[in-house]
C-alpha cells in the first residue's frame, strides 16, 4: 500500500480512536466491595477542596477513597500543607475545608470571612521516632525530652538518656533534632507537651512555629519529618503514629503523668481522650492527660469549616462528608493508625453538623452545649 | 572557492612523524570514536530496559483503565480501605495526557502550519519574516518551566482556575516554534517549479499553497508535528503549576483539574515508598510508549517520502 | 484540475472592473490568516517577557541587587524568631546551574562529537541512518523518565557505593580532594550525568550536520596528501566546523540550563556554592520546580524572577550560538 499524508493521518487517527474506546470502555470507579454493597443513594456531586495539616492526611486519603465509592460523582482531594496553611487557605476561602491540630489564635479570628465550626475528626499518637542502629527500643521522660529538643542533651549517652534507660548501651552519636519547617499543628501540640512535662530544659515555649536550637535539621510536612530521620543516624524527631508506621521507624516509649513509660498505641490515645474536658465549641487537649495506661502526647485534629455556605449544594456535600467521617470513619480509622473518638464527642460534633447552613438562612437547630 | 586554506594537515603530522606513530594515532581516534557510540548506547539501553522491566510488571488492562487513581502513595493498586478491597489504576493520567495533548496538538498544528506558509510563501527574505524567524528561534529555546510560569501568569490567575485547557495552551506554546520551523523547511524543499506552473496557469497564491505545494510537503509536515506532539507528551514542568491535581477522570479540558502521565510519573517518582515508584515506572512505561509510537510513525513517513525522492 | 483553469482563463482575471471574482477574496483572507499565525509568536515572546518581568517585579523592588547577586536563597532566622538574611538571593542558584550544565557539557560534548564523527566519517552508508535513529530515540524519551531512572536506579549506589570511597580516597589531595568532595547519590554529579545524556542527542546532532557539510573536496585533498583519517578529520573537518560545533555546545548549554525535571529529583535540593560533586546543590529550574505551588508572595514573584534570569540567559546563549554558527558561515562564504 502506498503511504501519502492522507493514509498516515488516518492510520494515526485510527490508533488513537482505538486507544480511546479502548480506555474509554475500562470501568470508572471499578469497585471490588468485599461486604455487601452500600445502598446509599449516590446524590452528591461536586467538589470539595480541602488543605491543611498533614498529621491525620493519611486518615483523610483513605477516608476520600471510601467516601468515593459511596459518593462517585463527588470528587474530594485534600493537599497536606500543614495546619498553619490549611488556616490561610481557608482565610481566602480557596478550599472548602481546612485540617488543623491546633485551634485558631484569637489574633487570626479576624483574618477569617465569617464565623467558622471545628469538627473533630481522629486523633493519634505523636510518636518521639529516632534512628539509632543498635537501640531498638528507647524510654525518654518528659524532662530529658525537654534537654534533647531544648538543644542540651547534644549526644545520645547523655546522663539523663541513660537515667530513663538502664541496662541499655547508648552510643556516642551526636543528636540531630528534626523538627518541621513549615506551620505544624503537629509542632503546636508536641511542644504543648514539652512545656507541661518538659522541666527546666525546655524554654522555647509552644506554638506551630517555634525557634529550634542551633544545628537541627527542618523538614515540611510529616512525612517530610520522617524521611529525614531515616536519613540521618542519631536523628531523633516528632511523627504522626501512621507516617512513622509507613517509614518503619522506631518510636520511643514517653512517661506519662503517672511514671509510666507507655509506648505510642491507639489504646493508649484512646484512654488519653476519655478523660479530656470538652468546650462548647468542640475543642479539647488531650495532650499529658491523667491516668494510667495513658500516652502523653496523645494529639487531637479538627477540621475547621465556615458556617455559611454558599449554597445548598455546597452545605449538603460538606455536611455529607464530614457525617462519613463521623460515622464510617470512626468504625475504621483503627485499621490507618488512627484513634476514633468517643462517644460523647461524637454525639456534639454530629449536632453540629446542622449548624453548616446557606449564607442567609437562619441557624434554626439548638446547638448542643 | 579556495580550498587548500583550510587545510593544516601539518600541526597533526608534525608531532609524530613515522608512519606507525601516525597509523597508531589513527587507531585510537578510531577506537574512541566508535567507543563514544558504544558509550551512548549504555544509558539508552539501560533507561529503556529498566522502563521496559519494571514497567512491564506494573502496566495491565486494570493499570490503564482503571480510575480512581491511588491516592495514598504508600499503598498498592489493590488496596483495602475501611473494609472495603478497591481497585485503582491510571485511567485518569491516561485519558489526562490524550487529552491534553490532543488539545495543544490541536491548537498548536493549524497555527504552526499556517505560521510556516507566511514564513516561507509570503515572507520570503523580508525584514518581518527575519525577524519573526528570529524570534521563532528564541521561542525554540524558551525553558519550558518559564513558559509554565507564563501561562500560569496570564491565565490561571485571571480565570483562578487551573484546567487541562491551561495546560494544552503551555504544550501549544512549546509546540509552536517548532512545528513553524518544520514546515518553513518542508515547504522549502518543494520545487519552485511546481508553483510557477500553477500561477502561471492562473490560480491564485492561496489556491497554489493548498492544492500544489502543501500536499506535497504534507508527509514532511505531519513528520515534523508527530515529533512535537512526541516532545509534548512527555512534557511535565509546565503542567506541574497549571494543571492542578485530581485522581478522578476528567474528560473535559475546559473545566476542572486533571492529571497526565508525566505529572504522575513525577509525583510518584518523588515519594519514598516502593509502591509509588511502581507505579511511576507503569506510568512512565505507558508515557513512553505512546512518544515512541508518536515518533516511529514519524519516522516511517519521513522514509517513505525520502524513499520515493529517490535518496 | 488545471483543465478547468485552461479552458476558463477568464475567471481568474484581476481586472476585471464587473467586481472581485470569488478567489480574490479568499487568497486575500488566507494570506491575512497565515500572517496572523506567524504572529503568534511575537505576541507570545512579548508576553513573556512582560508578564514575567511584571509579576517578578516585587521581588527586584524588594532585594534589589541582593536578588539576583544574593548568594542566600533560604531565609533565615534567629532563635527569637527575628530574620537574619531574607534570603531569596539567586547567585547560589545561577551557580548550581551553571556548574550542573558544566559537568553535562563536559561529559557530552566529547560524546557527542565523537558520535558525529562516527555517522559521518566512519560508519557504512548503511548503518549511517538506524545509528541516527537511535540517538533520535534518545532525544524522545521525556525528561521525567530519565529523573525517574536516576531516583531509582542511580541514587543508592551512586551516593553509597561509589562517592563516597571517591571522596575519602581523594580527601587529602589538595585541589581534588575539594572537588571530589562529599557522598551524596542527589548531588551535582549525578544531576550533571543524566543532563549530559539528554543533552547529547541535540549536540550529535547539530554538530552531525556541520560536518556533513565539510566540502569533500577538501576531504579527498587531505586523503590525497596522504593523511590517515583521523589527521584529515582534524585538518580538514574540525577547522571547517568550528563555528558550528561551538554553536552545538551553546546549545547544549542553553538546554541543559533550561532543564528542570530530572534535575529537581536528582539534585538534592540543598542551594549553595558548593564545588564538591558529590555534594547536594540545587538549580534555578529546579528551585522553581520544588516551590512554586506553595509559595505565596514575595518567595513567588521571587521564583517567577528566576524564571526571568533564566530565561534572558538561555536567550543570550542562543543568540550566541546563532552569532557563532553565522560567523563562521560567513567566513566559508567569503572564502577566507
Amino acid at each position: 500500500m502506498r503511504w501519502n499524508a492522507g493514509r498516515a493521518k488516518l492510520l494515526a487517527v485510527v490508533m488513537m480512536t482505538f486507544g480511546l474506546i479502548a480506555t474509554a470502555c475500562g470501568s470508572d470507579d471499578t469497585v471490588d466491595l468485599g461486604s455487601g454493597a452500600t445502598s446509599a443513594e449516590a446524590s452528591l456531586s461536586g467538589t470539595l477542596k480541602g488543605s491543611g495539616a498533614s498529621f491525620p492526611d493519611k486518615f483523610y486519603q483513605a477516608a476520600i477513597q471510601a467516601f468515593g465509592q459511596a459518593q462517585p460523582n463527588l470528587t474530594i482531594t485534600y493537599e497536606a500543607k500543614g495546619s498553619g496553611g490549611g488556616q490561610t487557605d481557608l482565610q481566602g476561602q480557596l478550599v472548602d475545608f481546612a485540617g488543623s491540630d491546633d485551634p485558631v489564635k484569637d489574633e487570626d479570628f479576624d483574618k477569617f470571612a465569617g464565623e467558622f465550626l471545628y469538627f473533630p475528626t481522629v486523633a493519634a499518637p505523636i510518636t518521639v521516632a529516632y534512628n539509632l542502629p543498635g537501640v531498638s527500643e528507647l524510654k525518654l521522660s518528659g524532662a530529658t525530652l525537654g534537654g534533647i529538643f531544648g538543644g542540651s542533651i547534644t549526644t545520645w549517652n547523655d546522663a539523663a538518656i541513660a537515667a530513663d534507660n538502664p541496662g541499655v548501651t547508648l552510643p556516642e552519636t551526636k543528636v540531630t533534632i528534626v523538627h518541621r519547617s513549615d506551620s505544624s499543628g503537629t509542632t503546636a501540640n508536641f511542644t504543648k507537651f514539652l512545656a507541661a512535662a518538659g522541666g527546666r530544659g525546655w524554654t522555647l515555649g509552644s506554638g506551630k512555629t517555634i525557634a529550634w536550637p542551633n544545628g537541627s535539621t527542618g523538614a515540611e510536612k510529616n512525612s517530610g519529618v520522617a524521611n529525614a530521620i531515616k536519613a540521618a543516624s542519631g536523628a531523633i524527631g516528632y511523627v504522626d503514629f501512621a507516617d512513622a508506621k509507613a517509614s518503619g521507624l522506631t518510636f520511643a516509649a514517653i512517661q506519662n503523668k503517672e511514671g509510666e513509660f507507655v509506648e505510642p498505641s491507639l489504646e493508649a490515645t484512646s484512654l488519653a481522650l476519655a478523660g479530656a474536658a470538652v468546650e462548647s465549641n468542640l475543642l479539647y487537649n488531650p495532650v499529658n492527660a491523667n491516668g494510667k495506661g495513658v500516652y502523653p502526647i496523645a494529639a487531637p485534629t479538627w477540621i475547621l469549616v465556615y458556617k455559611q455556605q454558599p449554597d445548598q449544594k455546597a452545605v449538603d456535600n460538606l455536611k455529607g462528608w464530614l457525617e462519613f467521617l463521623l460515622t464510617t470513619g470512626q468504625e475504621s480509622a483503627e485499621t490507618v493508625d488512627f484513634a476514633p473518638l468517643p462517644e460523647r464527642l461524637l454525639t456534639k460534633a454530629r449536632a453540629q453538623l446542622d449548624d453548616i447552613v446557606v449564607t442567609g438562612a437562619s441557624s434554626t437547630t439548638t446547638t448542643v452545649g | 572557492m579556495t580550498v587548500t586554506s583550510n587545510l593544516s594537515l601539518t600541526p597533526s603530522i608534525g608531532r609524530f612523524p613515522t608512519r606507525r606513530g601516525r597509523l597508531l594515532r589513527d587507531r585510537l581516534a578510531t577506537i574512541a570514536i566508535v567507543g563514544s557510540f558504544i558509550v551512548v548506547l549504555i544509558p539508552l539501553a539501560a533507561v529503556i530496559g529498566y522502563v521496559l522491566a519494571k514497567g512491564a510488571s506494573v502496566v495491565d488492562w486494570q493499570f490503564l483503565t482503571t480510575s480512581p487513581i491511588q491516592n495514598r502513595p504508600d499503598q498498592p493498586d489493590t488496596a483495602e480501605v475501611f473494609g472495603q478491597v478497591l481497585k485503582f489504576g491510571m485511567q485518569p493520567a491516561v485519558i489526562g495526557t490524550l487529552v491534553v495533548t490532543g488539545l495543544a496538538t490541536l491548537l498548536a498544528v493549524p497555527v504552526g502550519v499556517f505560521g510556516g506558509i507566511y514564513l516561507n510563501e509570503y515572507g520570503g527574505r523580508g525584514t518581518l519574516a527575519t525577524v519573526l524567524r528570529f524570534f521563532t528561534d528564541c521561542m525554540t529555546g524558551v525553558p519550558s518551566v518559564v513558559m509554565g510560569l507564563f501561562v500560569f501568569t496570564v491565565i490561571v490567575l485571571n480565570t483562578q482556575e487551573r484546567t487541562g485547557l491551561a495546560g494544552a495552551i503551555a504544550l501549544a506554546f512549546l509546540m509552536l516554534p517548532v512545528v513553524i520551523r518544520s514546515t518553513e523547511e518542508m515547504l522549502r524543499l518543494v520545487p519552485n517549479d511546481q508553483r510557477e506552473a500553477s500561477l502561471a496557469l492562473g490560480c491564485r497564491k492561496a489556491g497554489t499553497i493548498m492544492r500544489i505545494v502543501l500536499p506535497a510537503a504534507a508527509p514532511g509536515i505531519v513528520s515534523g508535528a508527530l515529533l512535537a506532539v512526541a516532545r509534548a507528551a512527555g512534557e511535565t514542568a509546565p503542567l506541574l503549576f497549571v494543571i492542578g491535581i485530581t485522581y478522578r477522570t476528567n474528560w473535559n479540558p475546559f473545566a476542572g483539574e486533571t492529571t497526565t502521565l508525566s505529572v504522575q510519573t513525577y509525583m510518584n517518582a518523588a515519594q519514598p515508598y516502593s509502591t509509588a515508584v511502581d507505579r511511576a515506572w507503569g506510568a512512565a512505561l505507558t508515557l513512553i510508549v505512546i512518544a515512541f509510537a508518536a515518533t516511529i510513525v514519524a519516522r516511517i513517513v519521513t522514509n517513505r517520502i525520502q524513499a520515493r525522492a529517490g535518496k | 484540475m488545471t483543465t478547468d483553469a485552461i479552458s476558463t482563463p477568464t475567471n481568474q482575471a484581476p481586472l476585471s472592473p464587473e467586481g472581485r471574482p470569488p478567489g480574490r477574496v479568499f487568497d486575500q483572507l488566507f494570506r491575512i490568516a497565515t500572517f496572523a499565525a506567524a504572529i503568534v509568536v511575537l505576541v507570545v515572546m512579548a508576553g513573556i517577557l512582560l508578564t514575567t518581568f511584571n509579576e517578578a517585579r516585587p521581588w527586584f523592588q524588594e532585594r534589589g541587587l541582593a536578588s539576583i547577586f544574593g548568594t542566600q536563597w533560604v531565609p533565615i532566622s534567629d532563635n527569637a524568631g527575628n530574620v537574619v538574611d531574607p534570603g531569596l538571593g539567586a547567585g547560589a542558584l545561577i551557580w548550581g546551574t551553571l556548574y550542573t550544565s558544566a559537568i553535562a557539557l563536559v561529559l557530552a560534548v566529547p560524546v557527542s562529537i565523537g558520535i558525529a564523527l562516527f555517522v559521518t566519517e566512519i560508519a557504512p552508508g548503511w548503518l549511517r541512518r538506524p545509528v541516527v535513529f537511535v540517538i533520535d530515540l534518545l532525544a524522545v524519551v521525556p525528561s521525567v523518565v530519565f529523573g525517574l531512572f536516576g531516583v531509582a536506579v542511580l541514587v543508592s549506589p551512586l551516593g553509597n557505593d561509589i562517592y563516597g570511597p571517591i571522596s575519602d580516597a581523594l580527601a587529602a589531595i589538595p585541589l581534588l580532594g575539594a572537588l571530589f568532595h562529599g557522598s551524596s547519590g542527589r548531588s551535582y554529579m549525578t544531576a550533571g550525568l543524566v543532563l549530559a545524556v539528554m543533552i547529547t542527542p541535540i549536540i550529535t546532532s547539530i554538530t552531525r550536520e556541520v560536518f556533513a557539510t565539510t566540502p569533500s573536496a577538501l576531504k579527498e585533498a587531505a586523503l590525497a596528501l596522504g593523511a590517515t583519517r583521523w589527521e584529515m578529520i582534524r585538518g580538514a573537518v574540525f577547522p571547517h566546523a568550528r563555528g558550528g560545533v561551538v554553536a552545538a555546545v551553546m546549545i547544549g548549554l542553553g538546554r541543559a540550563m533550561g532543564e528542570t525535571i530530572a534535575v529537581v529529583l536528582l539534585v538534592g535540593g540543598a542551594a549553595n556554592l558548593g564545588v564538591g560533586l558529590f555534594e547536594s546543590g540545587e538549580t534555578m529550574a529546579a528551585a522553581i520546580a520544588r516551590s512554586f505551588n506553595e509559595s505565596t508572595g514575595v518567595q513567588r514573584s521571587a521564583l517567577i524572577g528566576l524564571g526571568v534570569v533564566l530565561f534572558v540567559m538561555t536567550l543570550l546563549i542562543n543568540m550566541g550560538a546563532r552569532w557563532a554558527s553565522g560567523r563562521s558561515e560567513r567566513r566559508l562564504r567569503a572564502g577566507r
